[in-house]
């Protein structure tokens, strides 16, 4: 087991080195020039070039990101003169338009869309296996109508709508939070009520489409698996519904469970970018679609993409590992 | 100050907008009560943006960031009255003791700064920290889209490239010639400026953050703008993008120093990052009644809330002319509208109408407008004769009109009219591929095309739009865009639209008309007599609207929200609310 998670582990580290050259030249193929953006007014051509050199657009493109390799090992200084400032390893880069070095920017937004995601997962977990597994036991009963009503509103209403509507006719409407501290960071250690006042409502918005798919594919797992032979053979040793379901069927059934919710759960990392924009929190996701729209911020954007690509990544080892602990079939092979 | 897209919502997120003060005719809106102002408690103001656009002196452009820091937390040698109306435009000392001494035909400018005026740290502001701040101007590699006076002004040589000699502080290449520039008096409080040529306006430039005091030791550099020094009543406790900005009262500040600002608010705290349906359920529901919304409404959101008003929401809002032109200019070089006749019919047939309509109409939008030059001006501004005063002029267009014109071209510029009526030529318009400007085209190309034009629009990635400007604006020939003059001077309008200044959009240096213009503009320029300057301007208007160099130009509206607990509030000409004077009522 170890080794084979050392392999993953290296193939990963090998994985984000192509990703992250791949976005280098990505970006140079782009046809806008990030050293006149904050030249709107029109700065001397002078003037653009230093601002190509302080960007380090300046030198080609493998070399940029041969600087961005050894910026993780060995940090990275910018700035000419008395201004120059330098960024700790593992640096990964520097923002102009925040005015921080890339990783405290990280540092800032990732524990949001980390809260975003784990607060989002456990609930459309909670709702979406339990309902699933409630419809599929009272199968063709008001339960599992009412399940279906359910998943059909979850998967149709774009979390954008959804959104909107707790935004403005929730926690505006009712002053559920104060209108200027929705979507403000509290640490969950410090100041949990805080925190879940923060992100009560977004992490619901974001779980309801997910509990929908979630609901409705443990509901049809649950029932094949009940039809196994395994599964009736158990029914007539005697055990009662509650044991089989518990010991047999939901063993079986957790497996693609988990392997769905942990990629999903990865994707939230390329950013939720709707529901942090629409509930104003200062995520990734929101920080990456501005960096790659608005500010041209070369660094964010290789950032952000490398920990979304990681997450990815790391999430289908873990999967792996977990699936291995479910199914001993698995572990054999 | 320029802009690219004309809506209101927009204007706070372009990043080089410049401070513009006007005098208006009209009269801006008495302050929203005449009660007491009340000390006290905690002002909010919130925006979607996550930032300011810059909060460093040398880097800020932004006519309302300008305004916000200069009433909070950044003095300058010289600043603006803080009253509505005409009376708000008028110059007065703010750390100098007067608005400066000009001398040698105002090439040289002095300026003596108040006893008593001090940083947070309670160390005195003194003439070196107001040549530190002017000096780091000259650091292009870090601050560059700030106000670029300084360089362009400051008698300091160029090199072949056309940049300053002096590379700024950090660099220190060329630091005698800057020291040559900016002297000292050997008390340290006494300040002067030599320049390259008569700026007779120089003493407006000191109004921005951009020539103010910085202290050397306490310059972070680039990372400045996050937690600068203050010299006002209040002082930066925190700075978060995308969250919160929180001020508290500066105790080292002195009311005695400081006759221009009254910090009411005991506390001021800045929220950033809202989504625009939250800020403005805010302002609409008046659910945060002592904060103020910074950047106004979405369009729809506006029509809906300004439209039918209760006497409470008309109390906390205003409508007003701001300091901003939207223009629309023809490219006069070789190939495009280098016709005089043509450019005359594609303005008589222009649809303004529909255009302002789509827009917002002239209730929120604004006006079709006569002069690059706006009304607020003052004496730089006239009342041009023709264009929108010609009696066959109809704001809708007049494509009859315009036909007739055309014909006239015939003769007069056979090529320019073949290239614009020939369906394998026709004009180009290159616009950003938004809903908005889809929108627009259909309207403008259906209006042209009745007039005989032949005429396409062409697409071009808005996410990249601005940045590839520099391309478009040789290939198009048409490009819309909009300004506010710095300060209540048509020195920084008519060069900088239509001369040698950095947004000519119109290549009308190629034209034979330019070298009479360009004369006017350079002898109004160092005009000395005020009154004569005033005069020079109107005659460059005239000439400049003749020419039909802008084909379609409309003066803008702005509207402003603020929560029903705020006081205190009016529309300063200097094209934002006046923060300085808010309170929180009790």
């Amino acid at each position: 087991m170890v080794r084979y998670v050392g392999k993953r582990l290296f193939y990963t580290l090998l994985l984000m080195l192509f990703v992250s050259l791949t976005v280098y030249f990505i970006f140079d193929l782009l046809p806008s020039d990030p050293a006149r953006l904050g030249c709107v007014k029109g700065c001397p051509d002078s003037t653009v070039e230093l601002n190509r050199i302080k960007l380090g657009l300046d030198v080609p493109v493998i070399e940029q990101w041969w600087r961005f390799i050894l910026g993780l090992f060995q940090g990275r200084s910018y700035g000419t003169g008395d201004a120059t400032f330098s960024c700790p390893a593992p640096a990964l880069g520097y923002s102009w338009n925040r005015h921080a070095c890339v990783t405290d920017v990280i540092k800032e937004t990732f524990p949001v869309t980390l809260s975003l995601a784990l607060g989002a997962l456990f609930m459309w977990l909670a709702l979406g296996v339990s309902l699933g597994i409630l419809a599929a036991r009272k199968k063709g009963k008001w339960q599992d109508k009412a399940s279906t009503v359910f998943v059909l509103v979850g998967t149709s209403l774009p979390t954008f709508i959804t959104g909107i509507m707790v935004v403005l006719f929730i926690v505006l409407q009712f002053n559920v939070v104060d209108p200027l501290e929705i979507g403000i960071w509290h640490s969950p250690f410090t100041d949990p009520v805080g925190w879940l006042q923060t992100f009560f409502f977004p992490c619901a918005t974001l779980a309801l489409a997910y509990a929908a798919t979630y609901t409705r594919f443990t509901r049809s797992n649950v029932i094949e698996i009940s039809q196994e032979d395994y599964i009736r053979t158990a029914r007539a040793k005697g055990l009662s519904e509650k044991v089989i379901l518990r010991k047999h069927t939901l063993r079986a059934a957790i497996a693609p469970i988990v392997t769905m919710a942990g990629m999903d759960f990865a994707a939230l990392f390329g950013g939720a970018v709707i529901t942090e924009s629409i509930f104003s929190l200062n995520g990734l996701g929101k920080l990456s679609i501005k960096a790659v729209t608005e500010t041209f911020d070369l660094p964010i954007i290789v950032a952000t993409t490398l920990i979304a690509s990681s997450f990815v990544v790391i999430m289908n080892l873990l999967v792996d590992i977990a699936y291995a602990y479910i199914d001993p079939r698995v572990r054999t092979k | 100050m320029s802009f690219n897209k004309m809506t209101k919502g927009i204007f706070a997120s372009i990043s080089a907008t410049a401070l513009v003060a006007g005098i208006t005719l009209v009269g801006a809106a008495a302050p929203a009560n005449a009660a007491t102002p009340t000390t006290g408690g905690t002002l909010y103001y919130y925006s979607h943006q996550e930032q300011w656009a810059a909060m460093d002196p040398s880097l800020m452009y932004t006519g309302r960031d300008m305004v916000w820091a200069s009433a909070h937390i950044f003095r300058n040698l010289t600043s603006f009255k803080p009253a509505p109306g005409k009376a708000g435009t008028t110059l007065i000392p703010d750390l100098a003791t007067n608005t400066g001494v000009p001398s040698n035909k105002a090439k040289t400018w002095k300026f003596t700064l108040r006893p008593g005026v001090t940083w947070e740290d309670g160390s005195a502001i003194t003439c070196a920290d107001l040549k530190y701040g002017m000096s780091r101007n000259f650091a292009q590699e870090l601050f560059e889209g700030g106000p670029y006076y300084a360089v362009s002004w400051l008698d300091i040589p160029e090199e072949d490239d056309g940049s300053s000699a002096y590379k700024g502080p950090y660099v220190k290449t060329g630091q005698a010639a800057y020291d040559k520039a900016v002297t000292c008096s050997a008390d340290n409080r006494t300040i002067t400026y030599n320049l390259k040529r008569s700026v007779p306006d120089f003493n407006y430039f000191t109004t921005y953050p951009a020539s103010g005091p910085i202290k050397k030791s306490a310059d972070t550099g680039e990372a400045y703008g996050m937690k600068p020094l203050s010299s006002g009543p209040y002082k930066i406790d925190k700075y978060e993008i995308n969250g919160t900005m929180e001020l508290s009262r500066n105790t080292k500040w002195k009311k005695s120093s400081d006759p221009i600002r009254t910090p009411y608010p005991d506390k001021i705290t800045v929220r950033f990052g809202l989504s625009e349906d939250v800020r403005d359920e805010i302002s609409m529901k008046d659910t945060q009644k002592n904060g103020v919304n910074l950047d106004g409404l979405q369009l729809n959101n506006n029509i809906t809330f300004f439209t039918n008003q209760n006497a409470v929401d008309k109390a906390r809002s205003i409508n007003t002319d701001d300091p901003f032109t939207g223009y629309l200019a023809a490219n006069t070089s070789p190939g495009h509208l280098d016709c005089v006749q043509v450019r005359k019919a594609v303005f008589f047939a222009y649809p303004t109408a529909e255009i302002i309509k789509a827009n917002g109409g002239t209730k929120f939008y604004g006006t079709p407008g006569d002069n690059p030059v706006k009304p607020s001006m003052g004496i730089d501004y006239i009342k041009t004769k023709g264009n929108i005063h010609d009696p066959n002029y109809k704001i809708e267009g007049n494509p009859t009109y315009a036909k007739k014109l055309l014909e006239e071209a015939k003769t007069a510029c056979p090529e320019a009219y073949d290239r614009a009526t020939n369906p394998e030529k026709g004009l180009k318009y290159y616009r950003a591929d938004t809903s908005g400007n889809k929108t627009m085209a259909v309207i403008v190309e259906e209006a042209l095309k009745k007039a005989g034009f032949v005429i396409e629009t062409v697409y071009k990635p808005s996410g990249t739009y601005n940045t590839e400007l520099k391309n478009y604006k040789k290939e198009t020939d048409f490009l819309g865009s909009g300004w506010a003059s710095d300060w209540p001077n048509a020195s920084t309008v008519l060069p900088e639209l239509l001369g040698e200044g950095c947004c000519n959009y119109t290549f009308n240096k190629t034209t034979k008309e330019y070298p009479a213009f360009k004369k006017i503009l350079d002898k109004a320029l160092v005009e000395l007599d005020r009154n004569k300057q005033a005069k020079l301007w109107q005659q460059a208007s005239q000439y400049a609207m003749d020419q039909y160099w802008y084909i379609f130009t409309v003066f803008n509206k702005s509207q402003e929200v603020w929560g029903s607990k705020v006081g205190g509030v009016f529309y300063w000409d200097l094209g934002s609310l006046a923060f300085g004077n808010m309170y929180v009522k009790k």
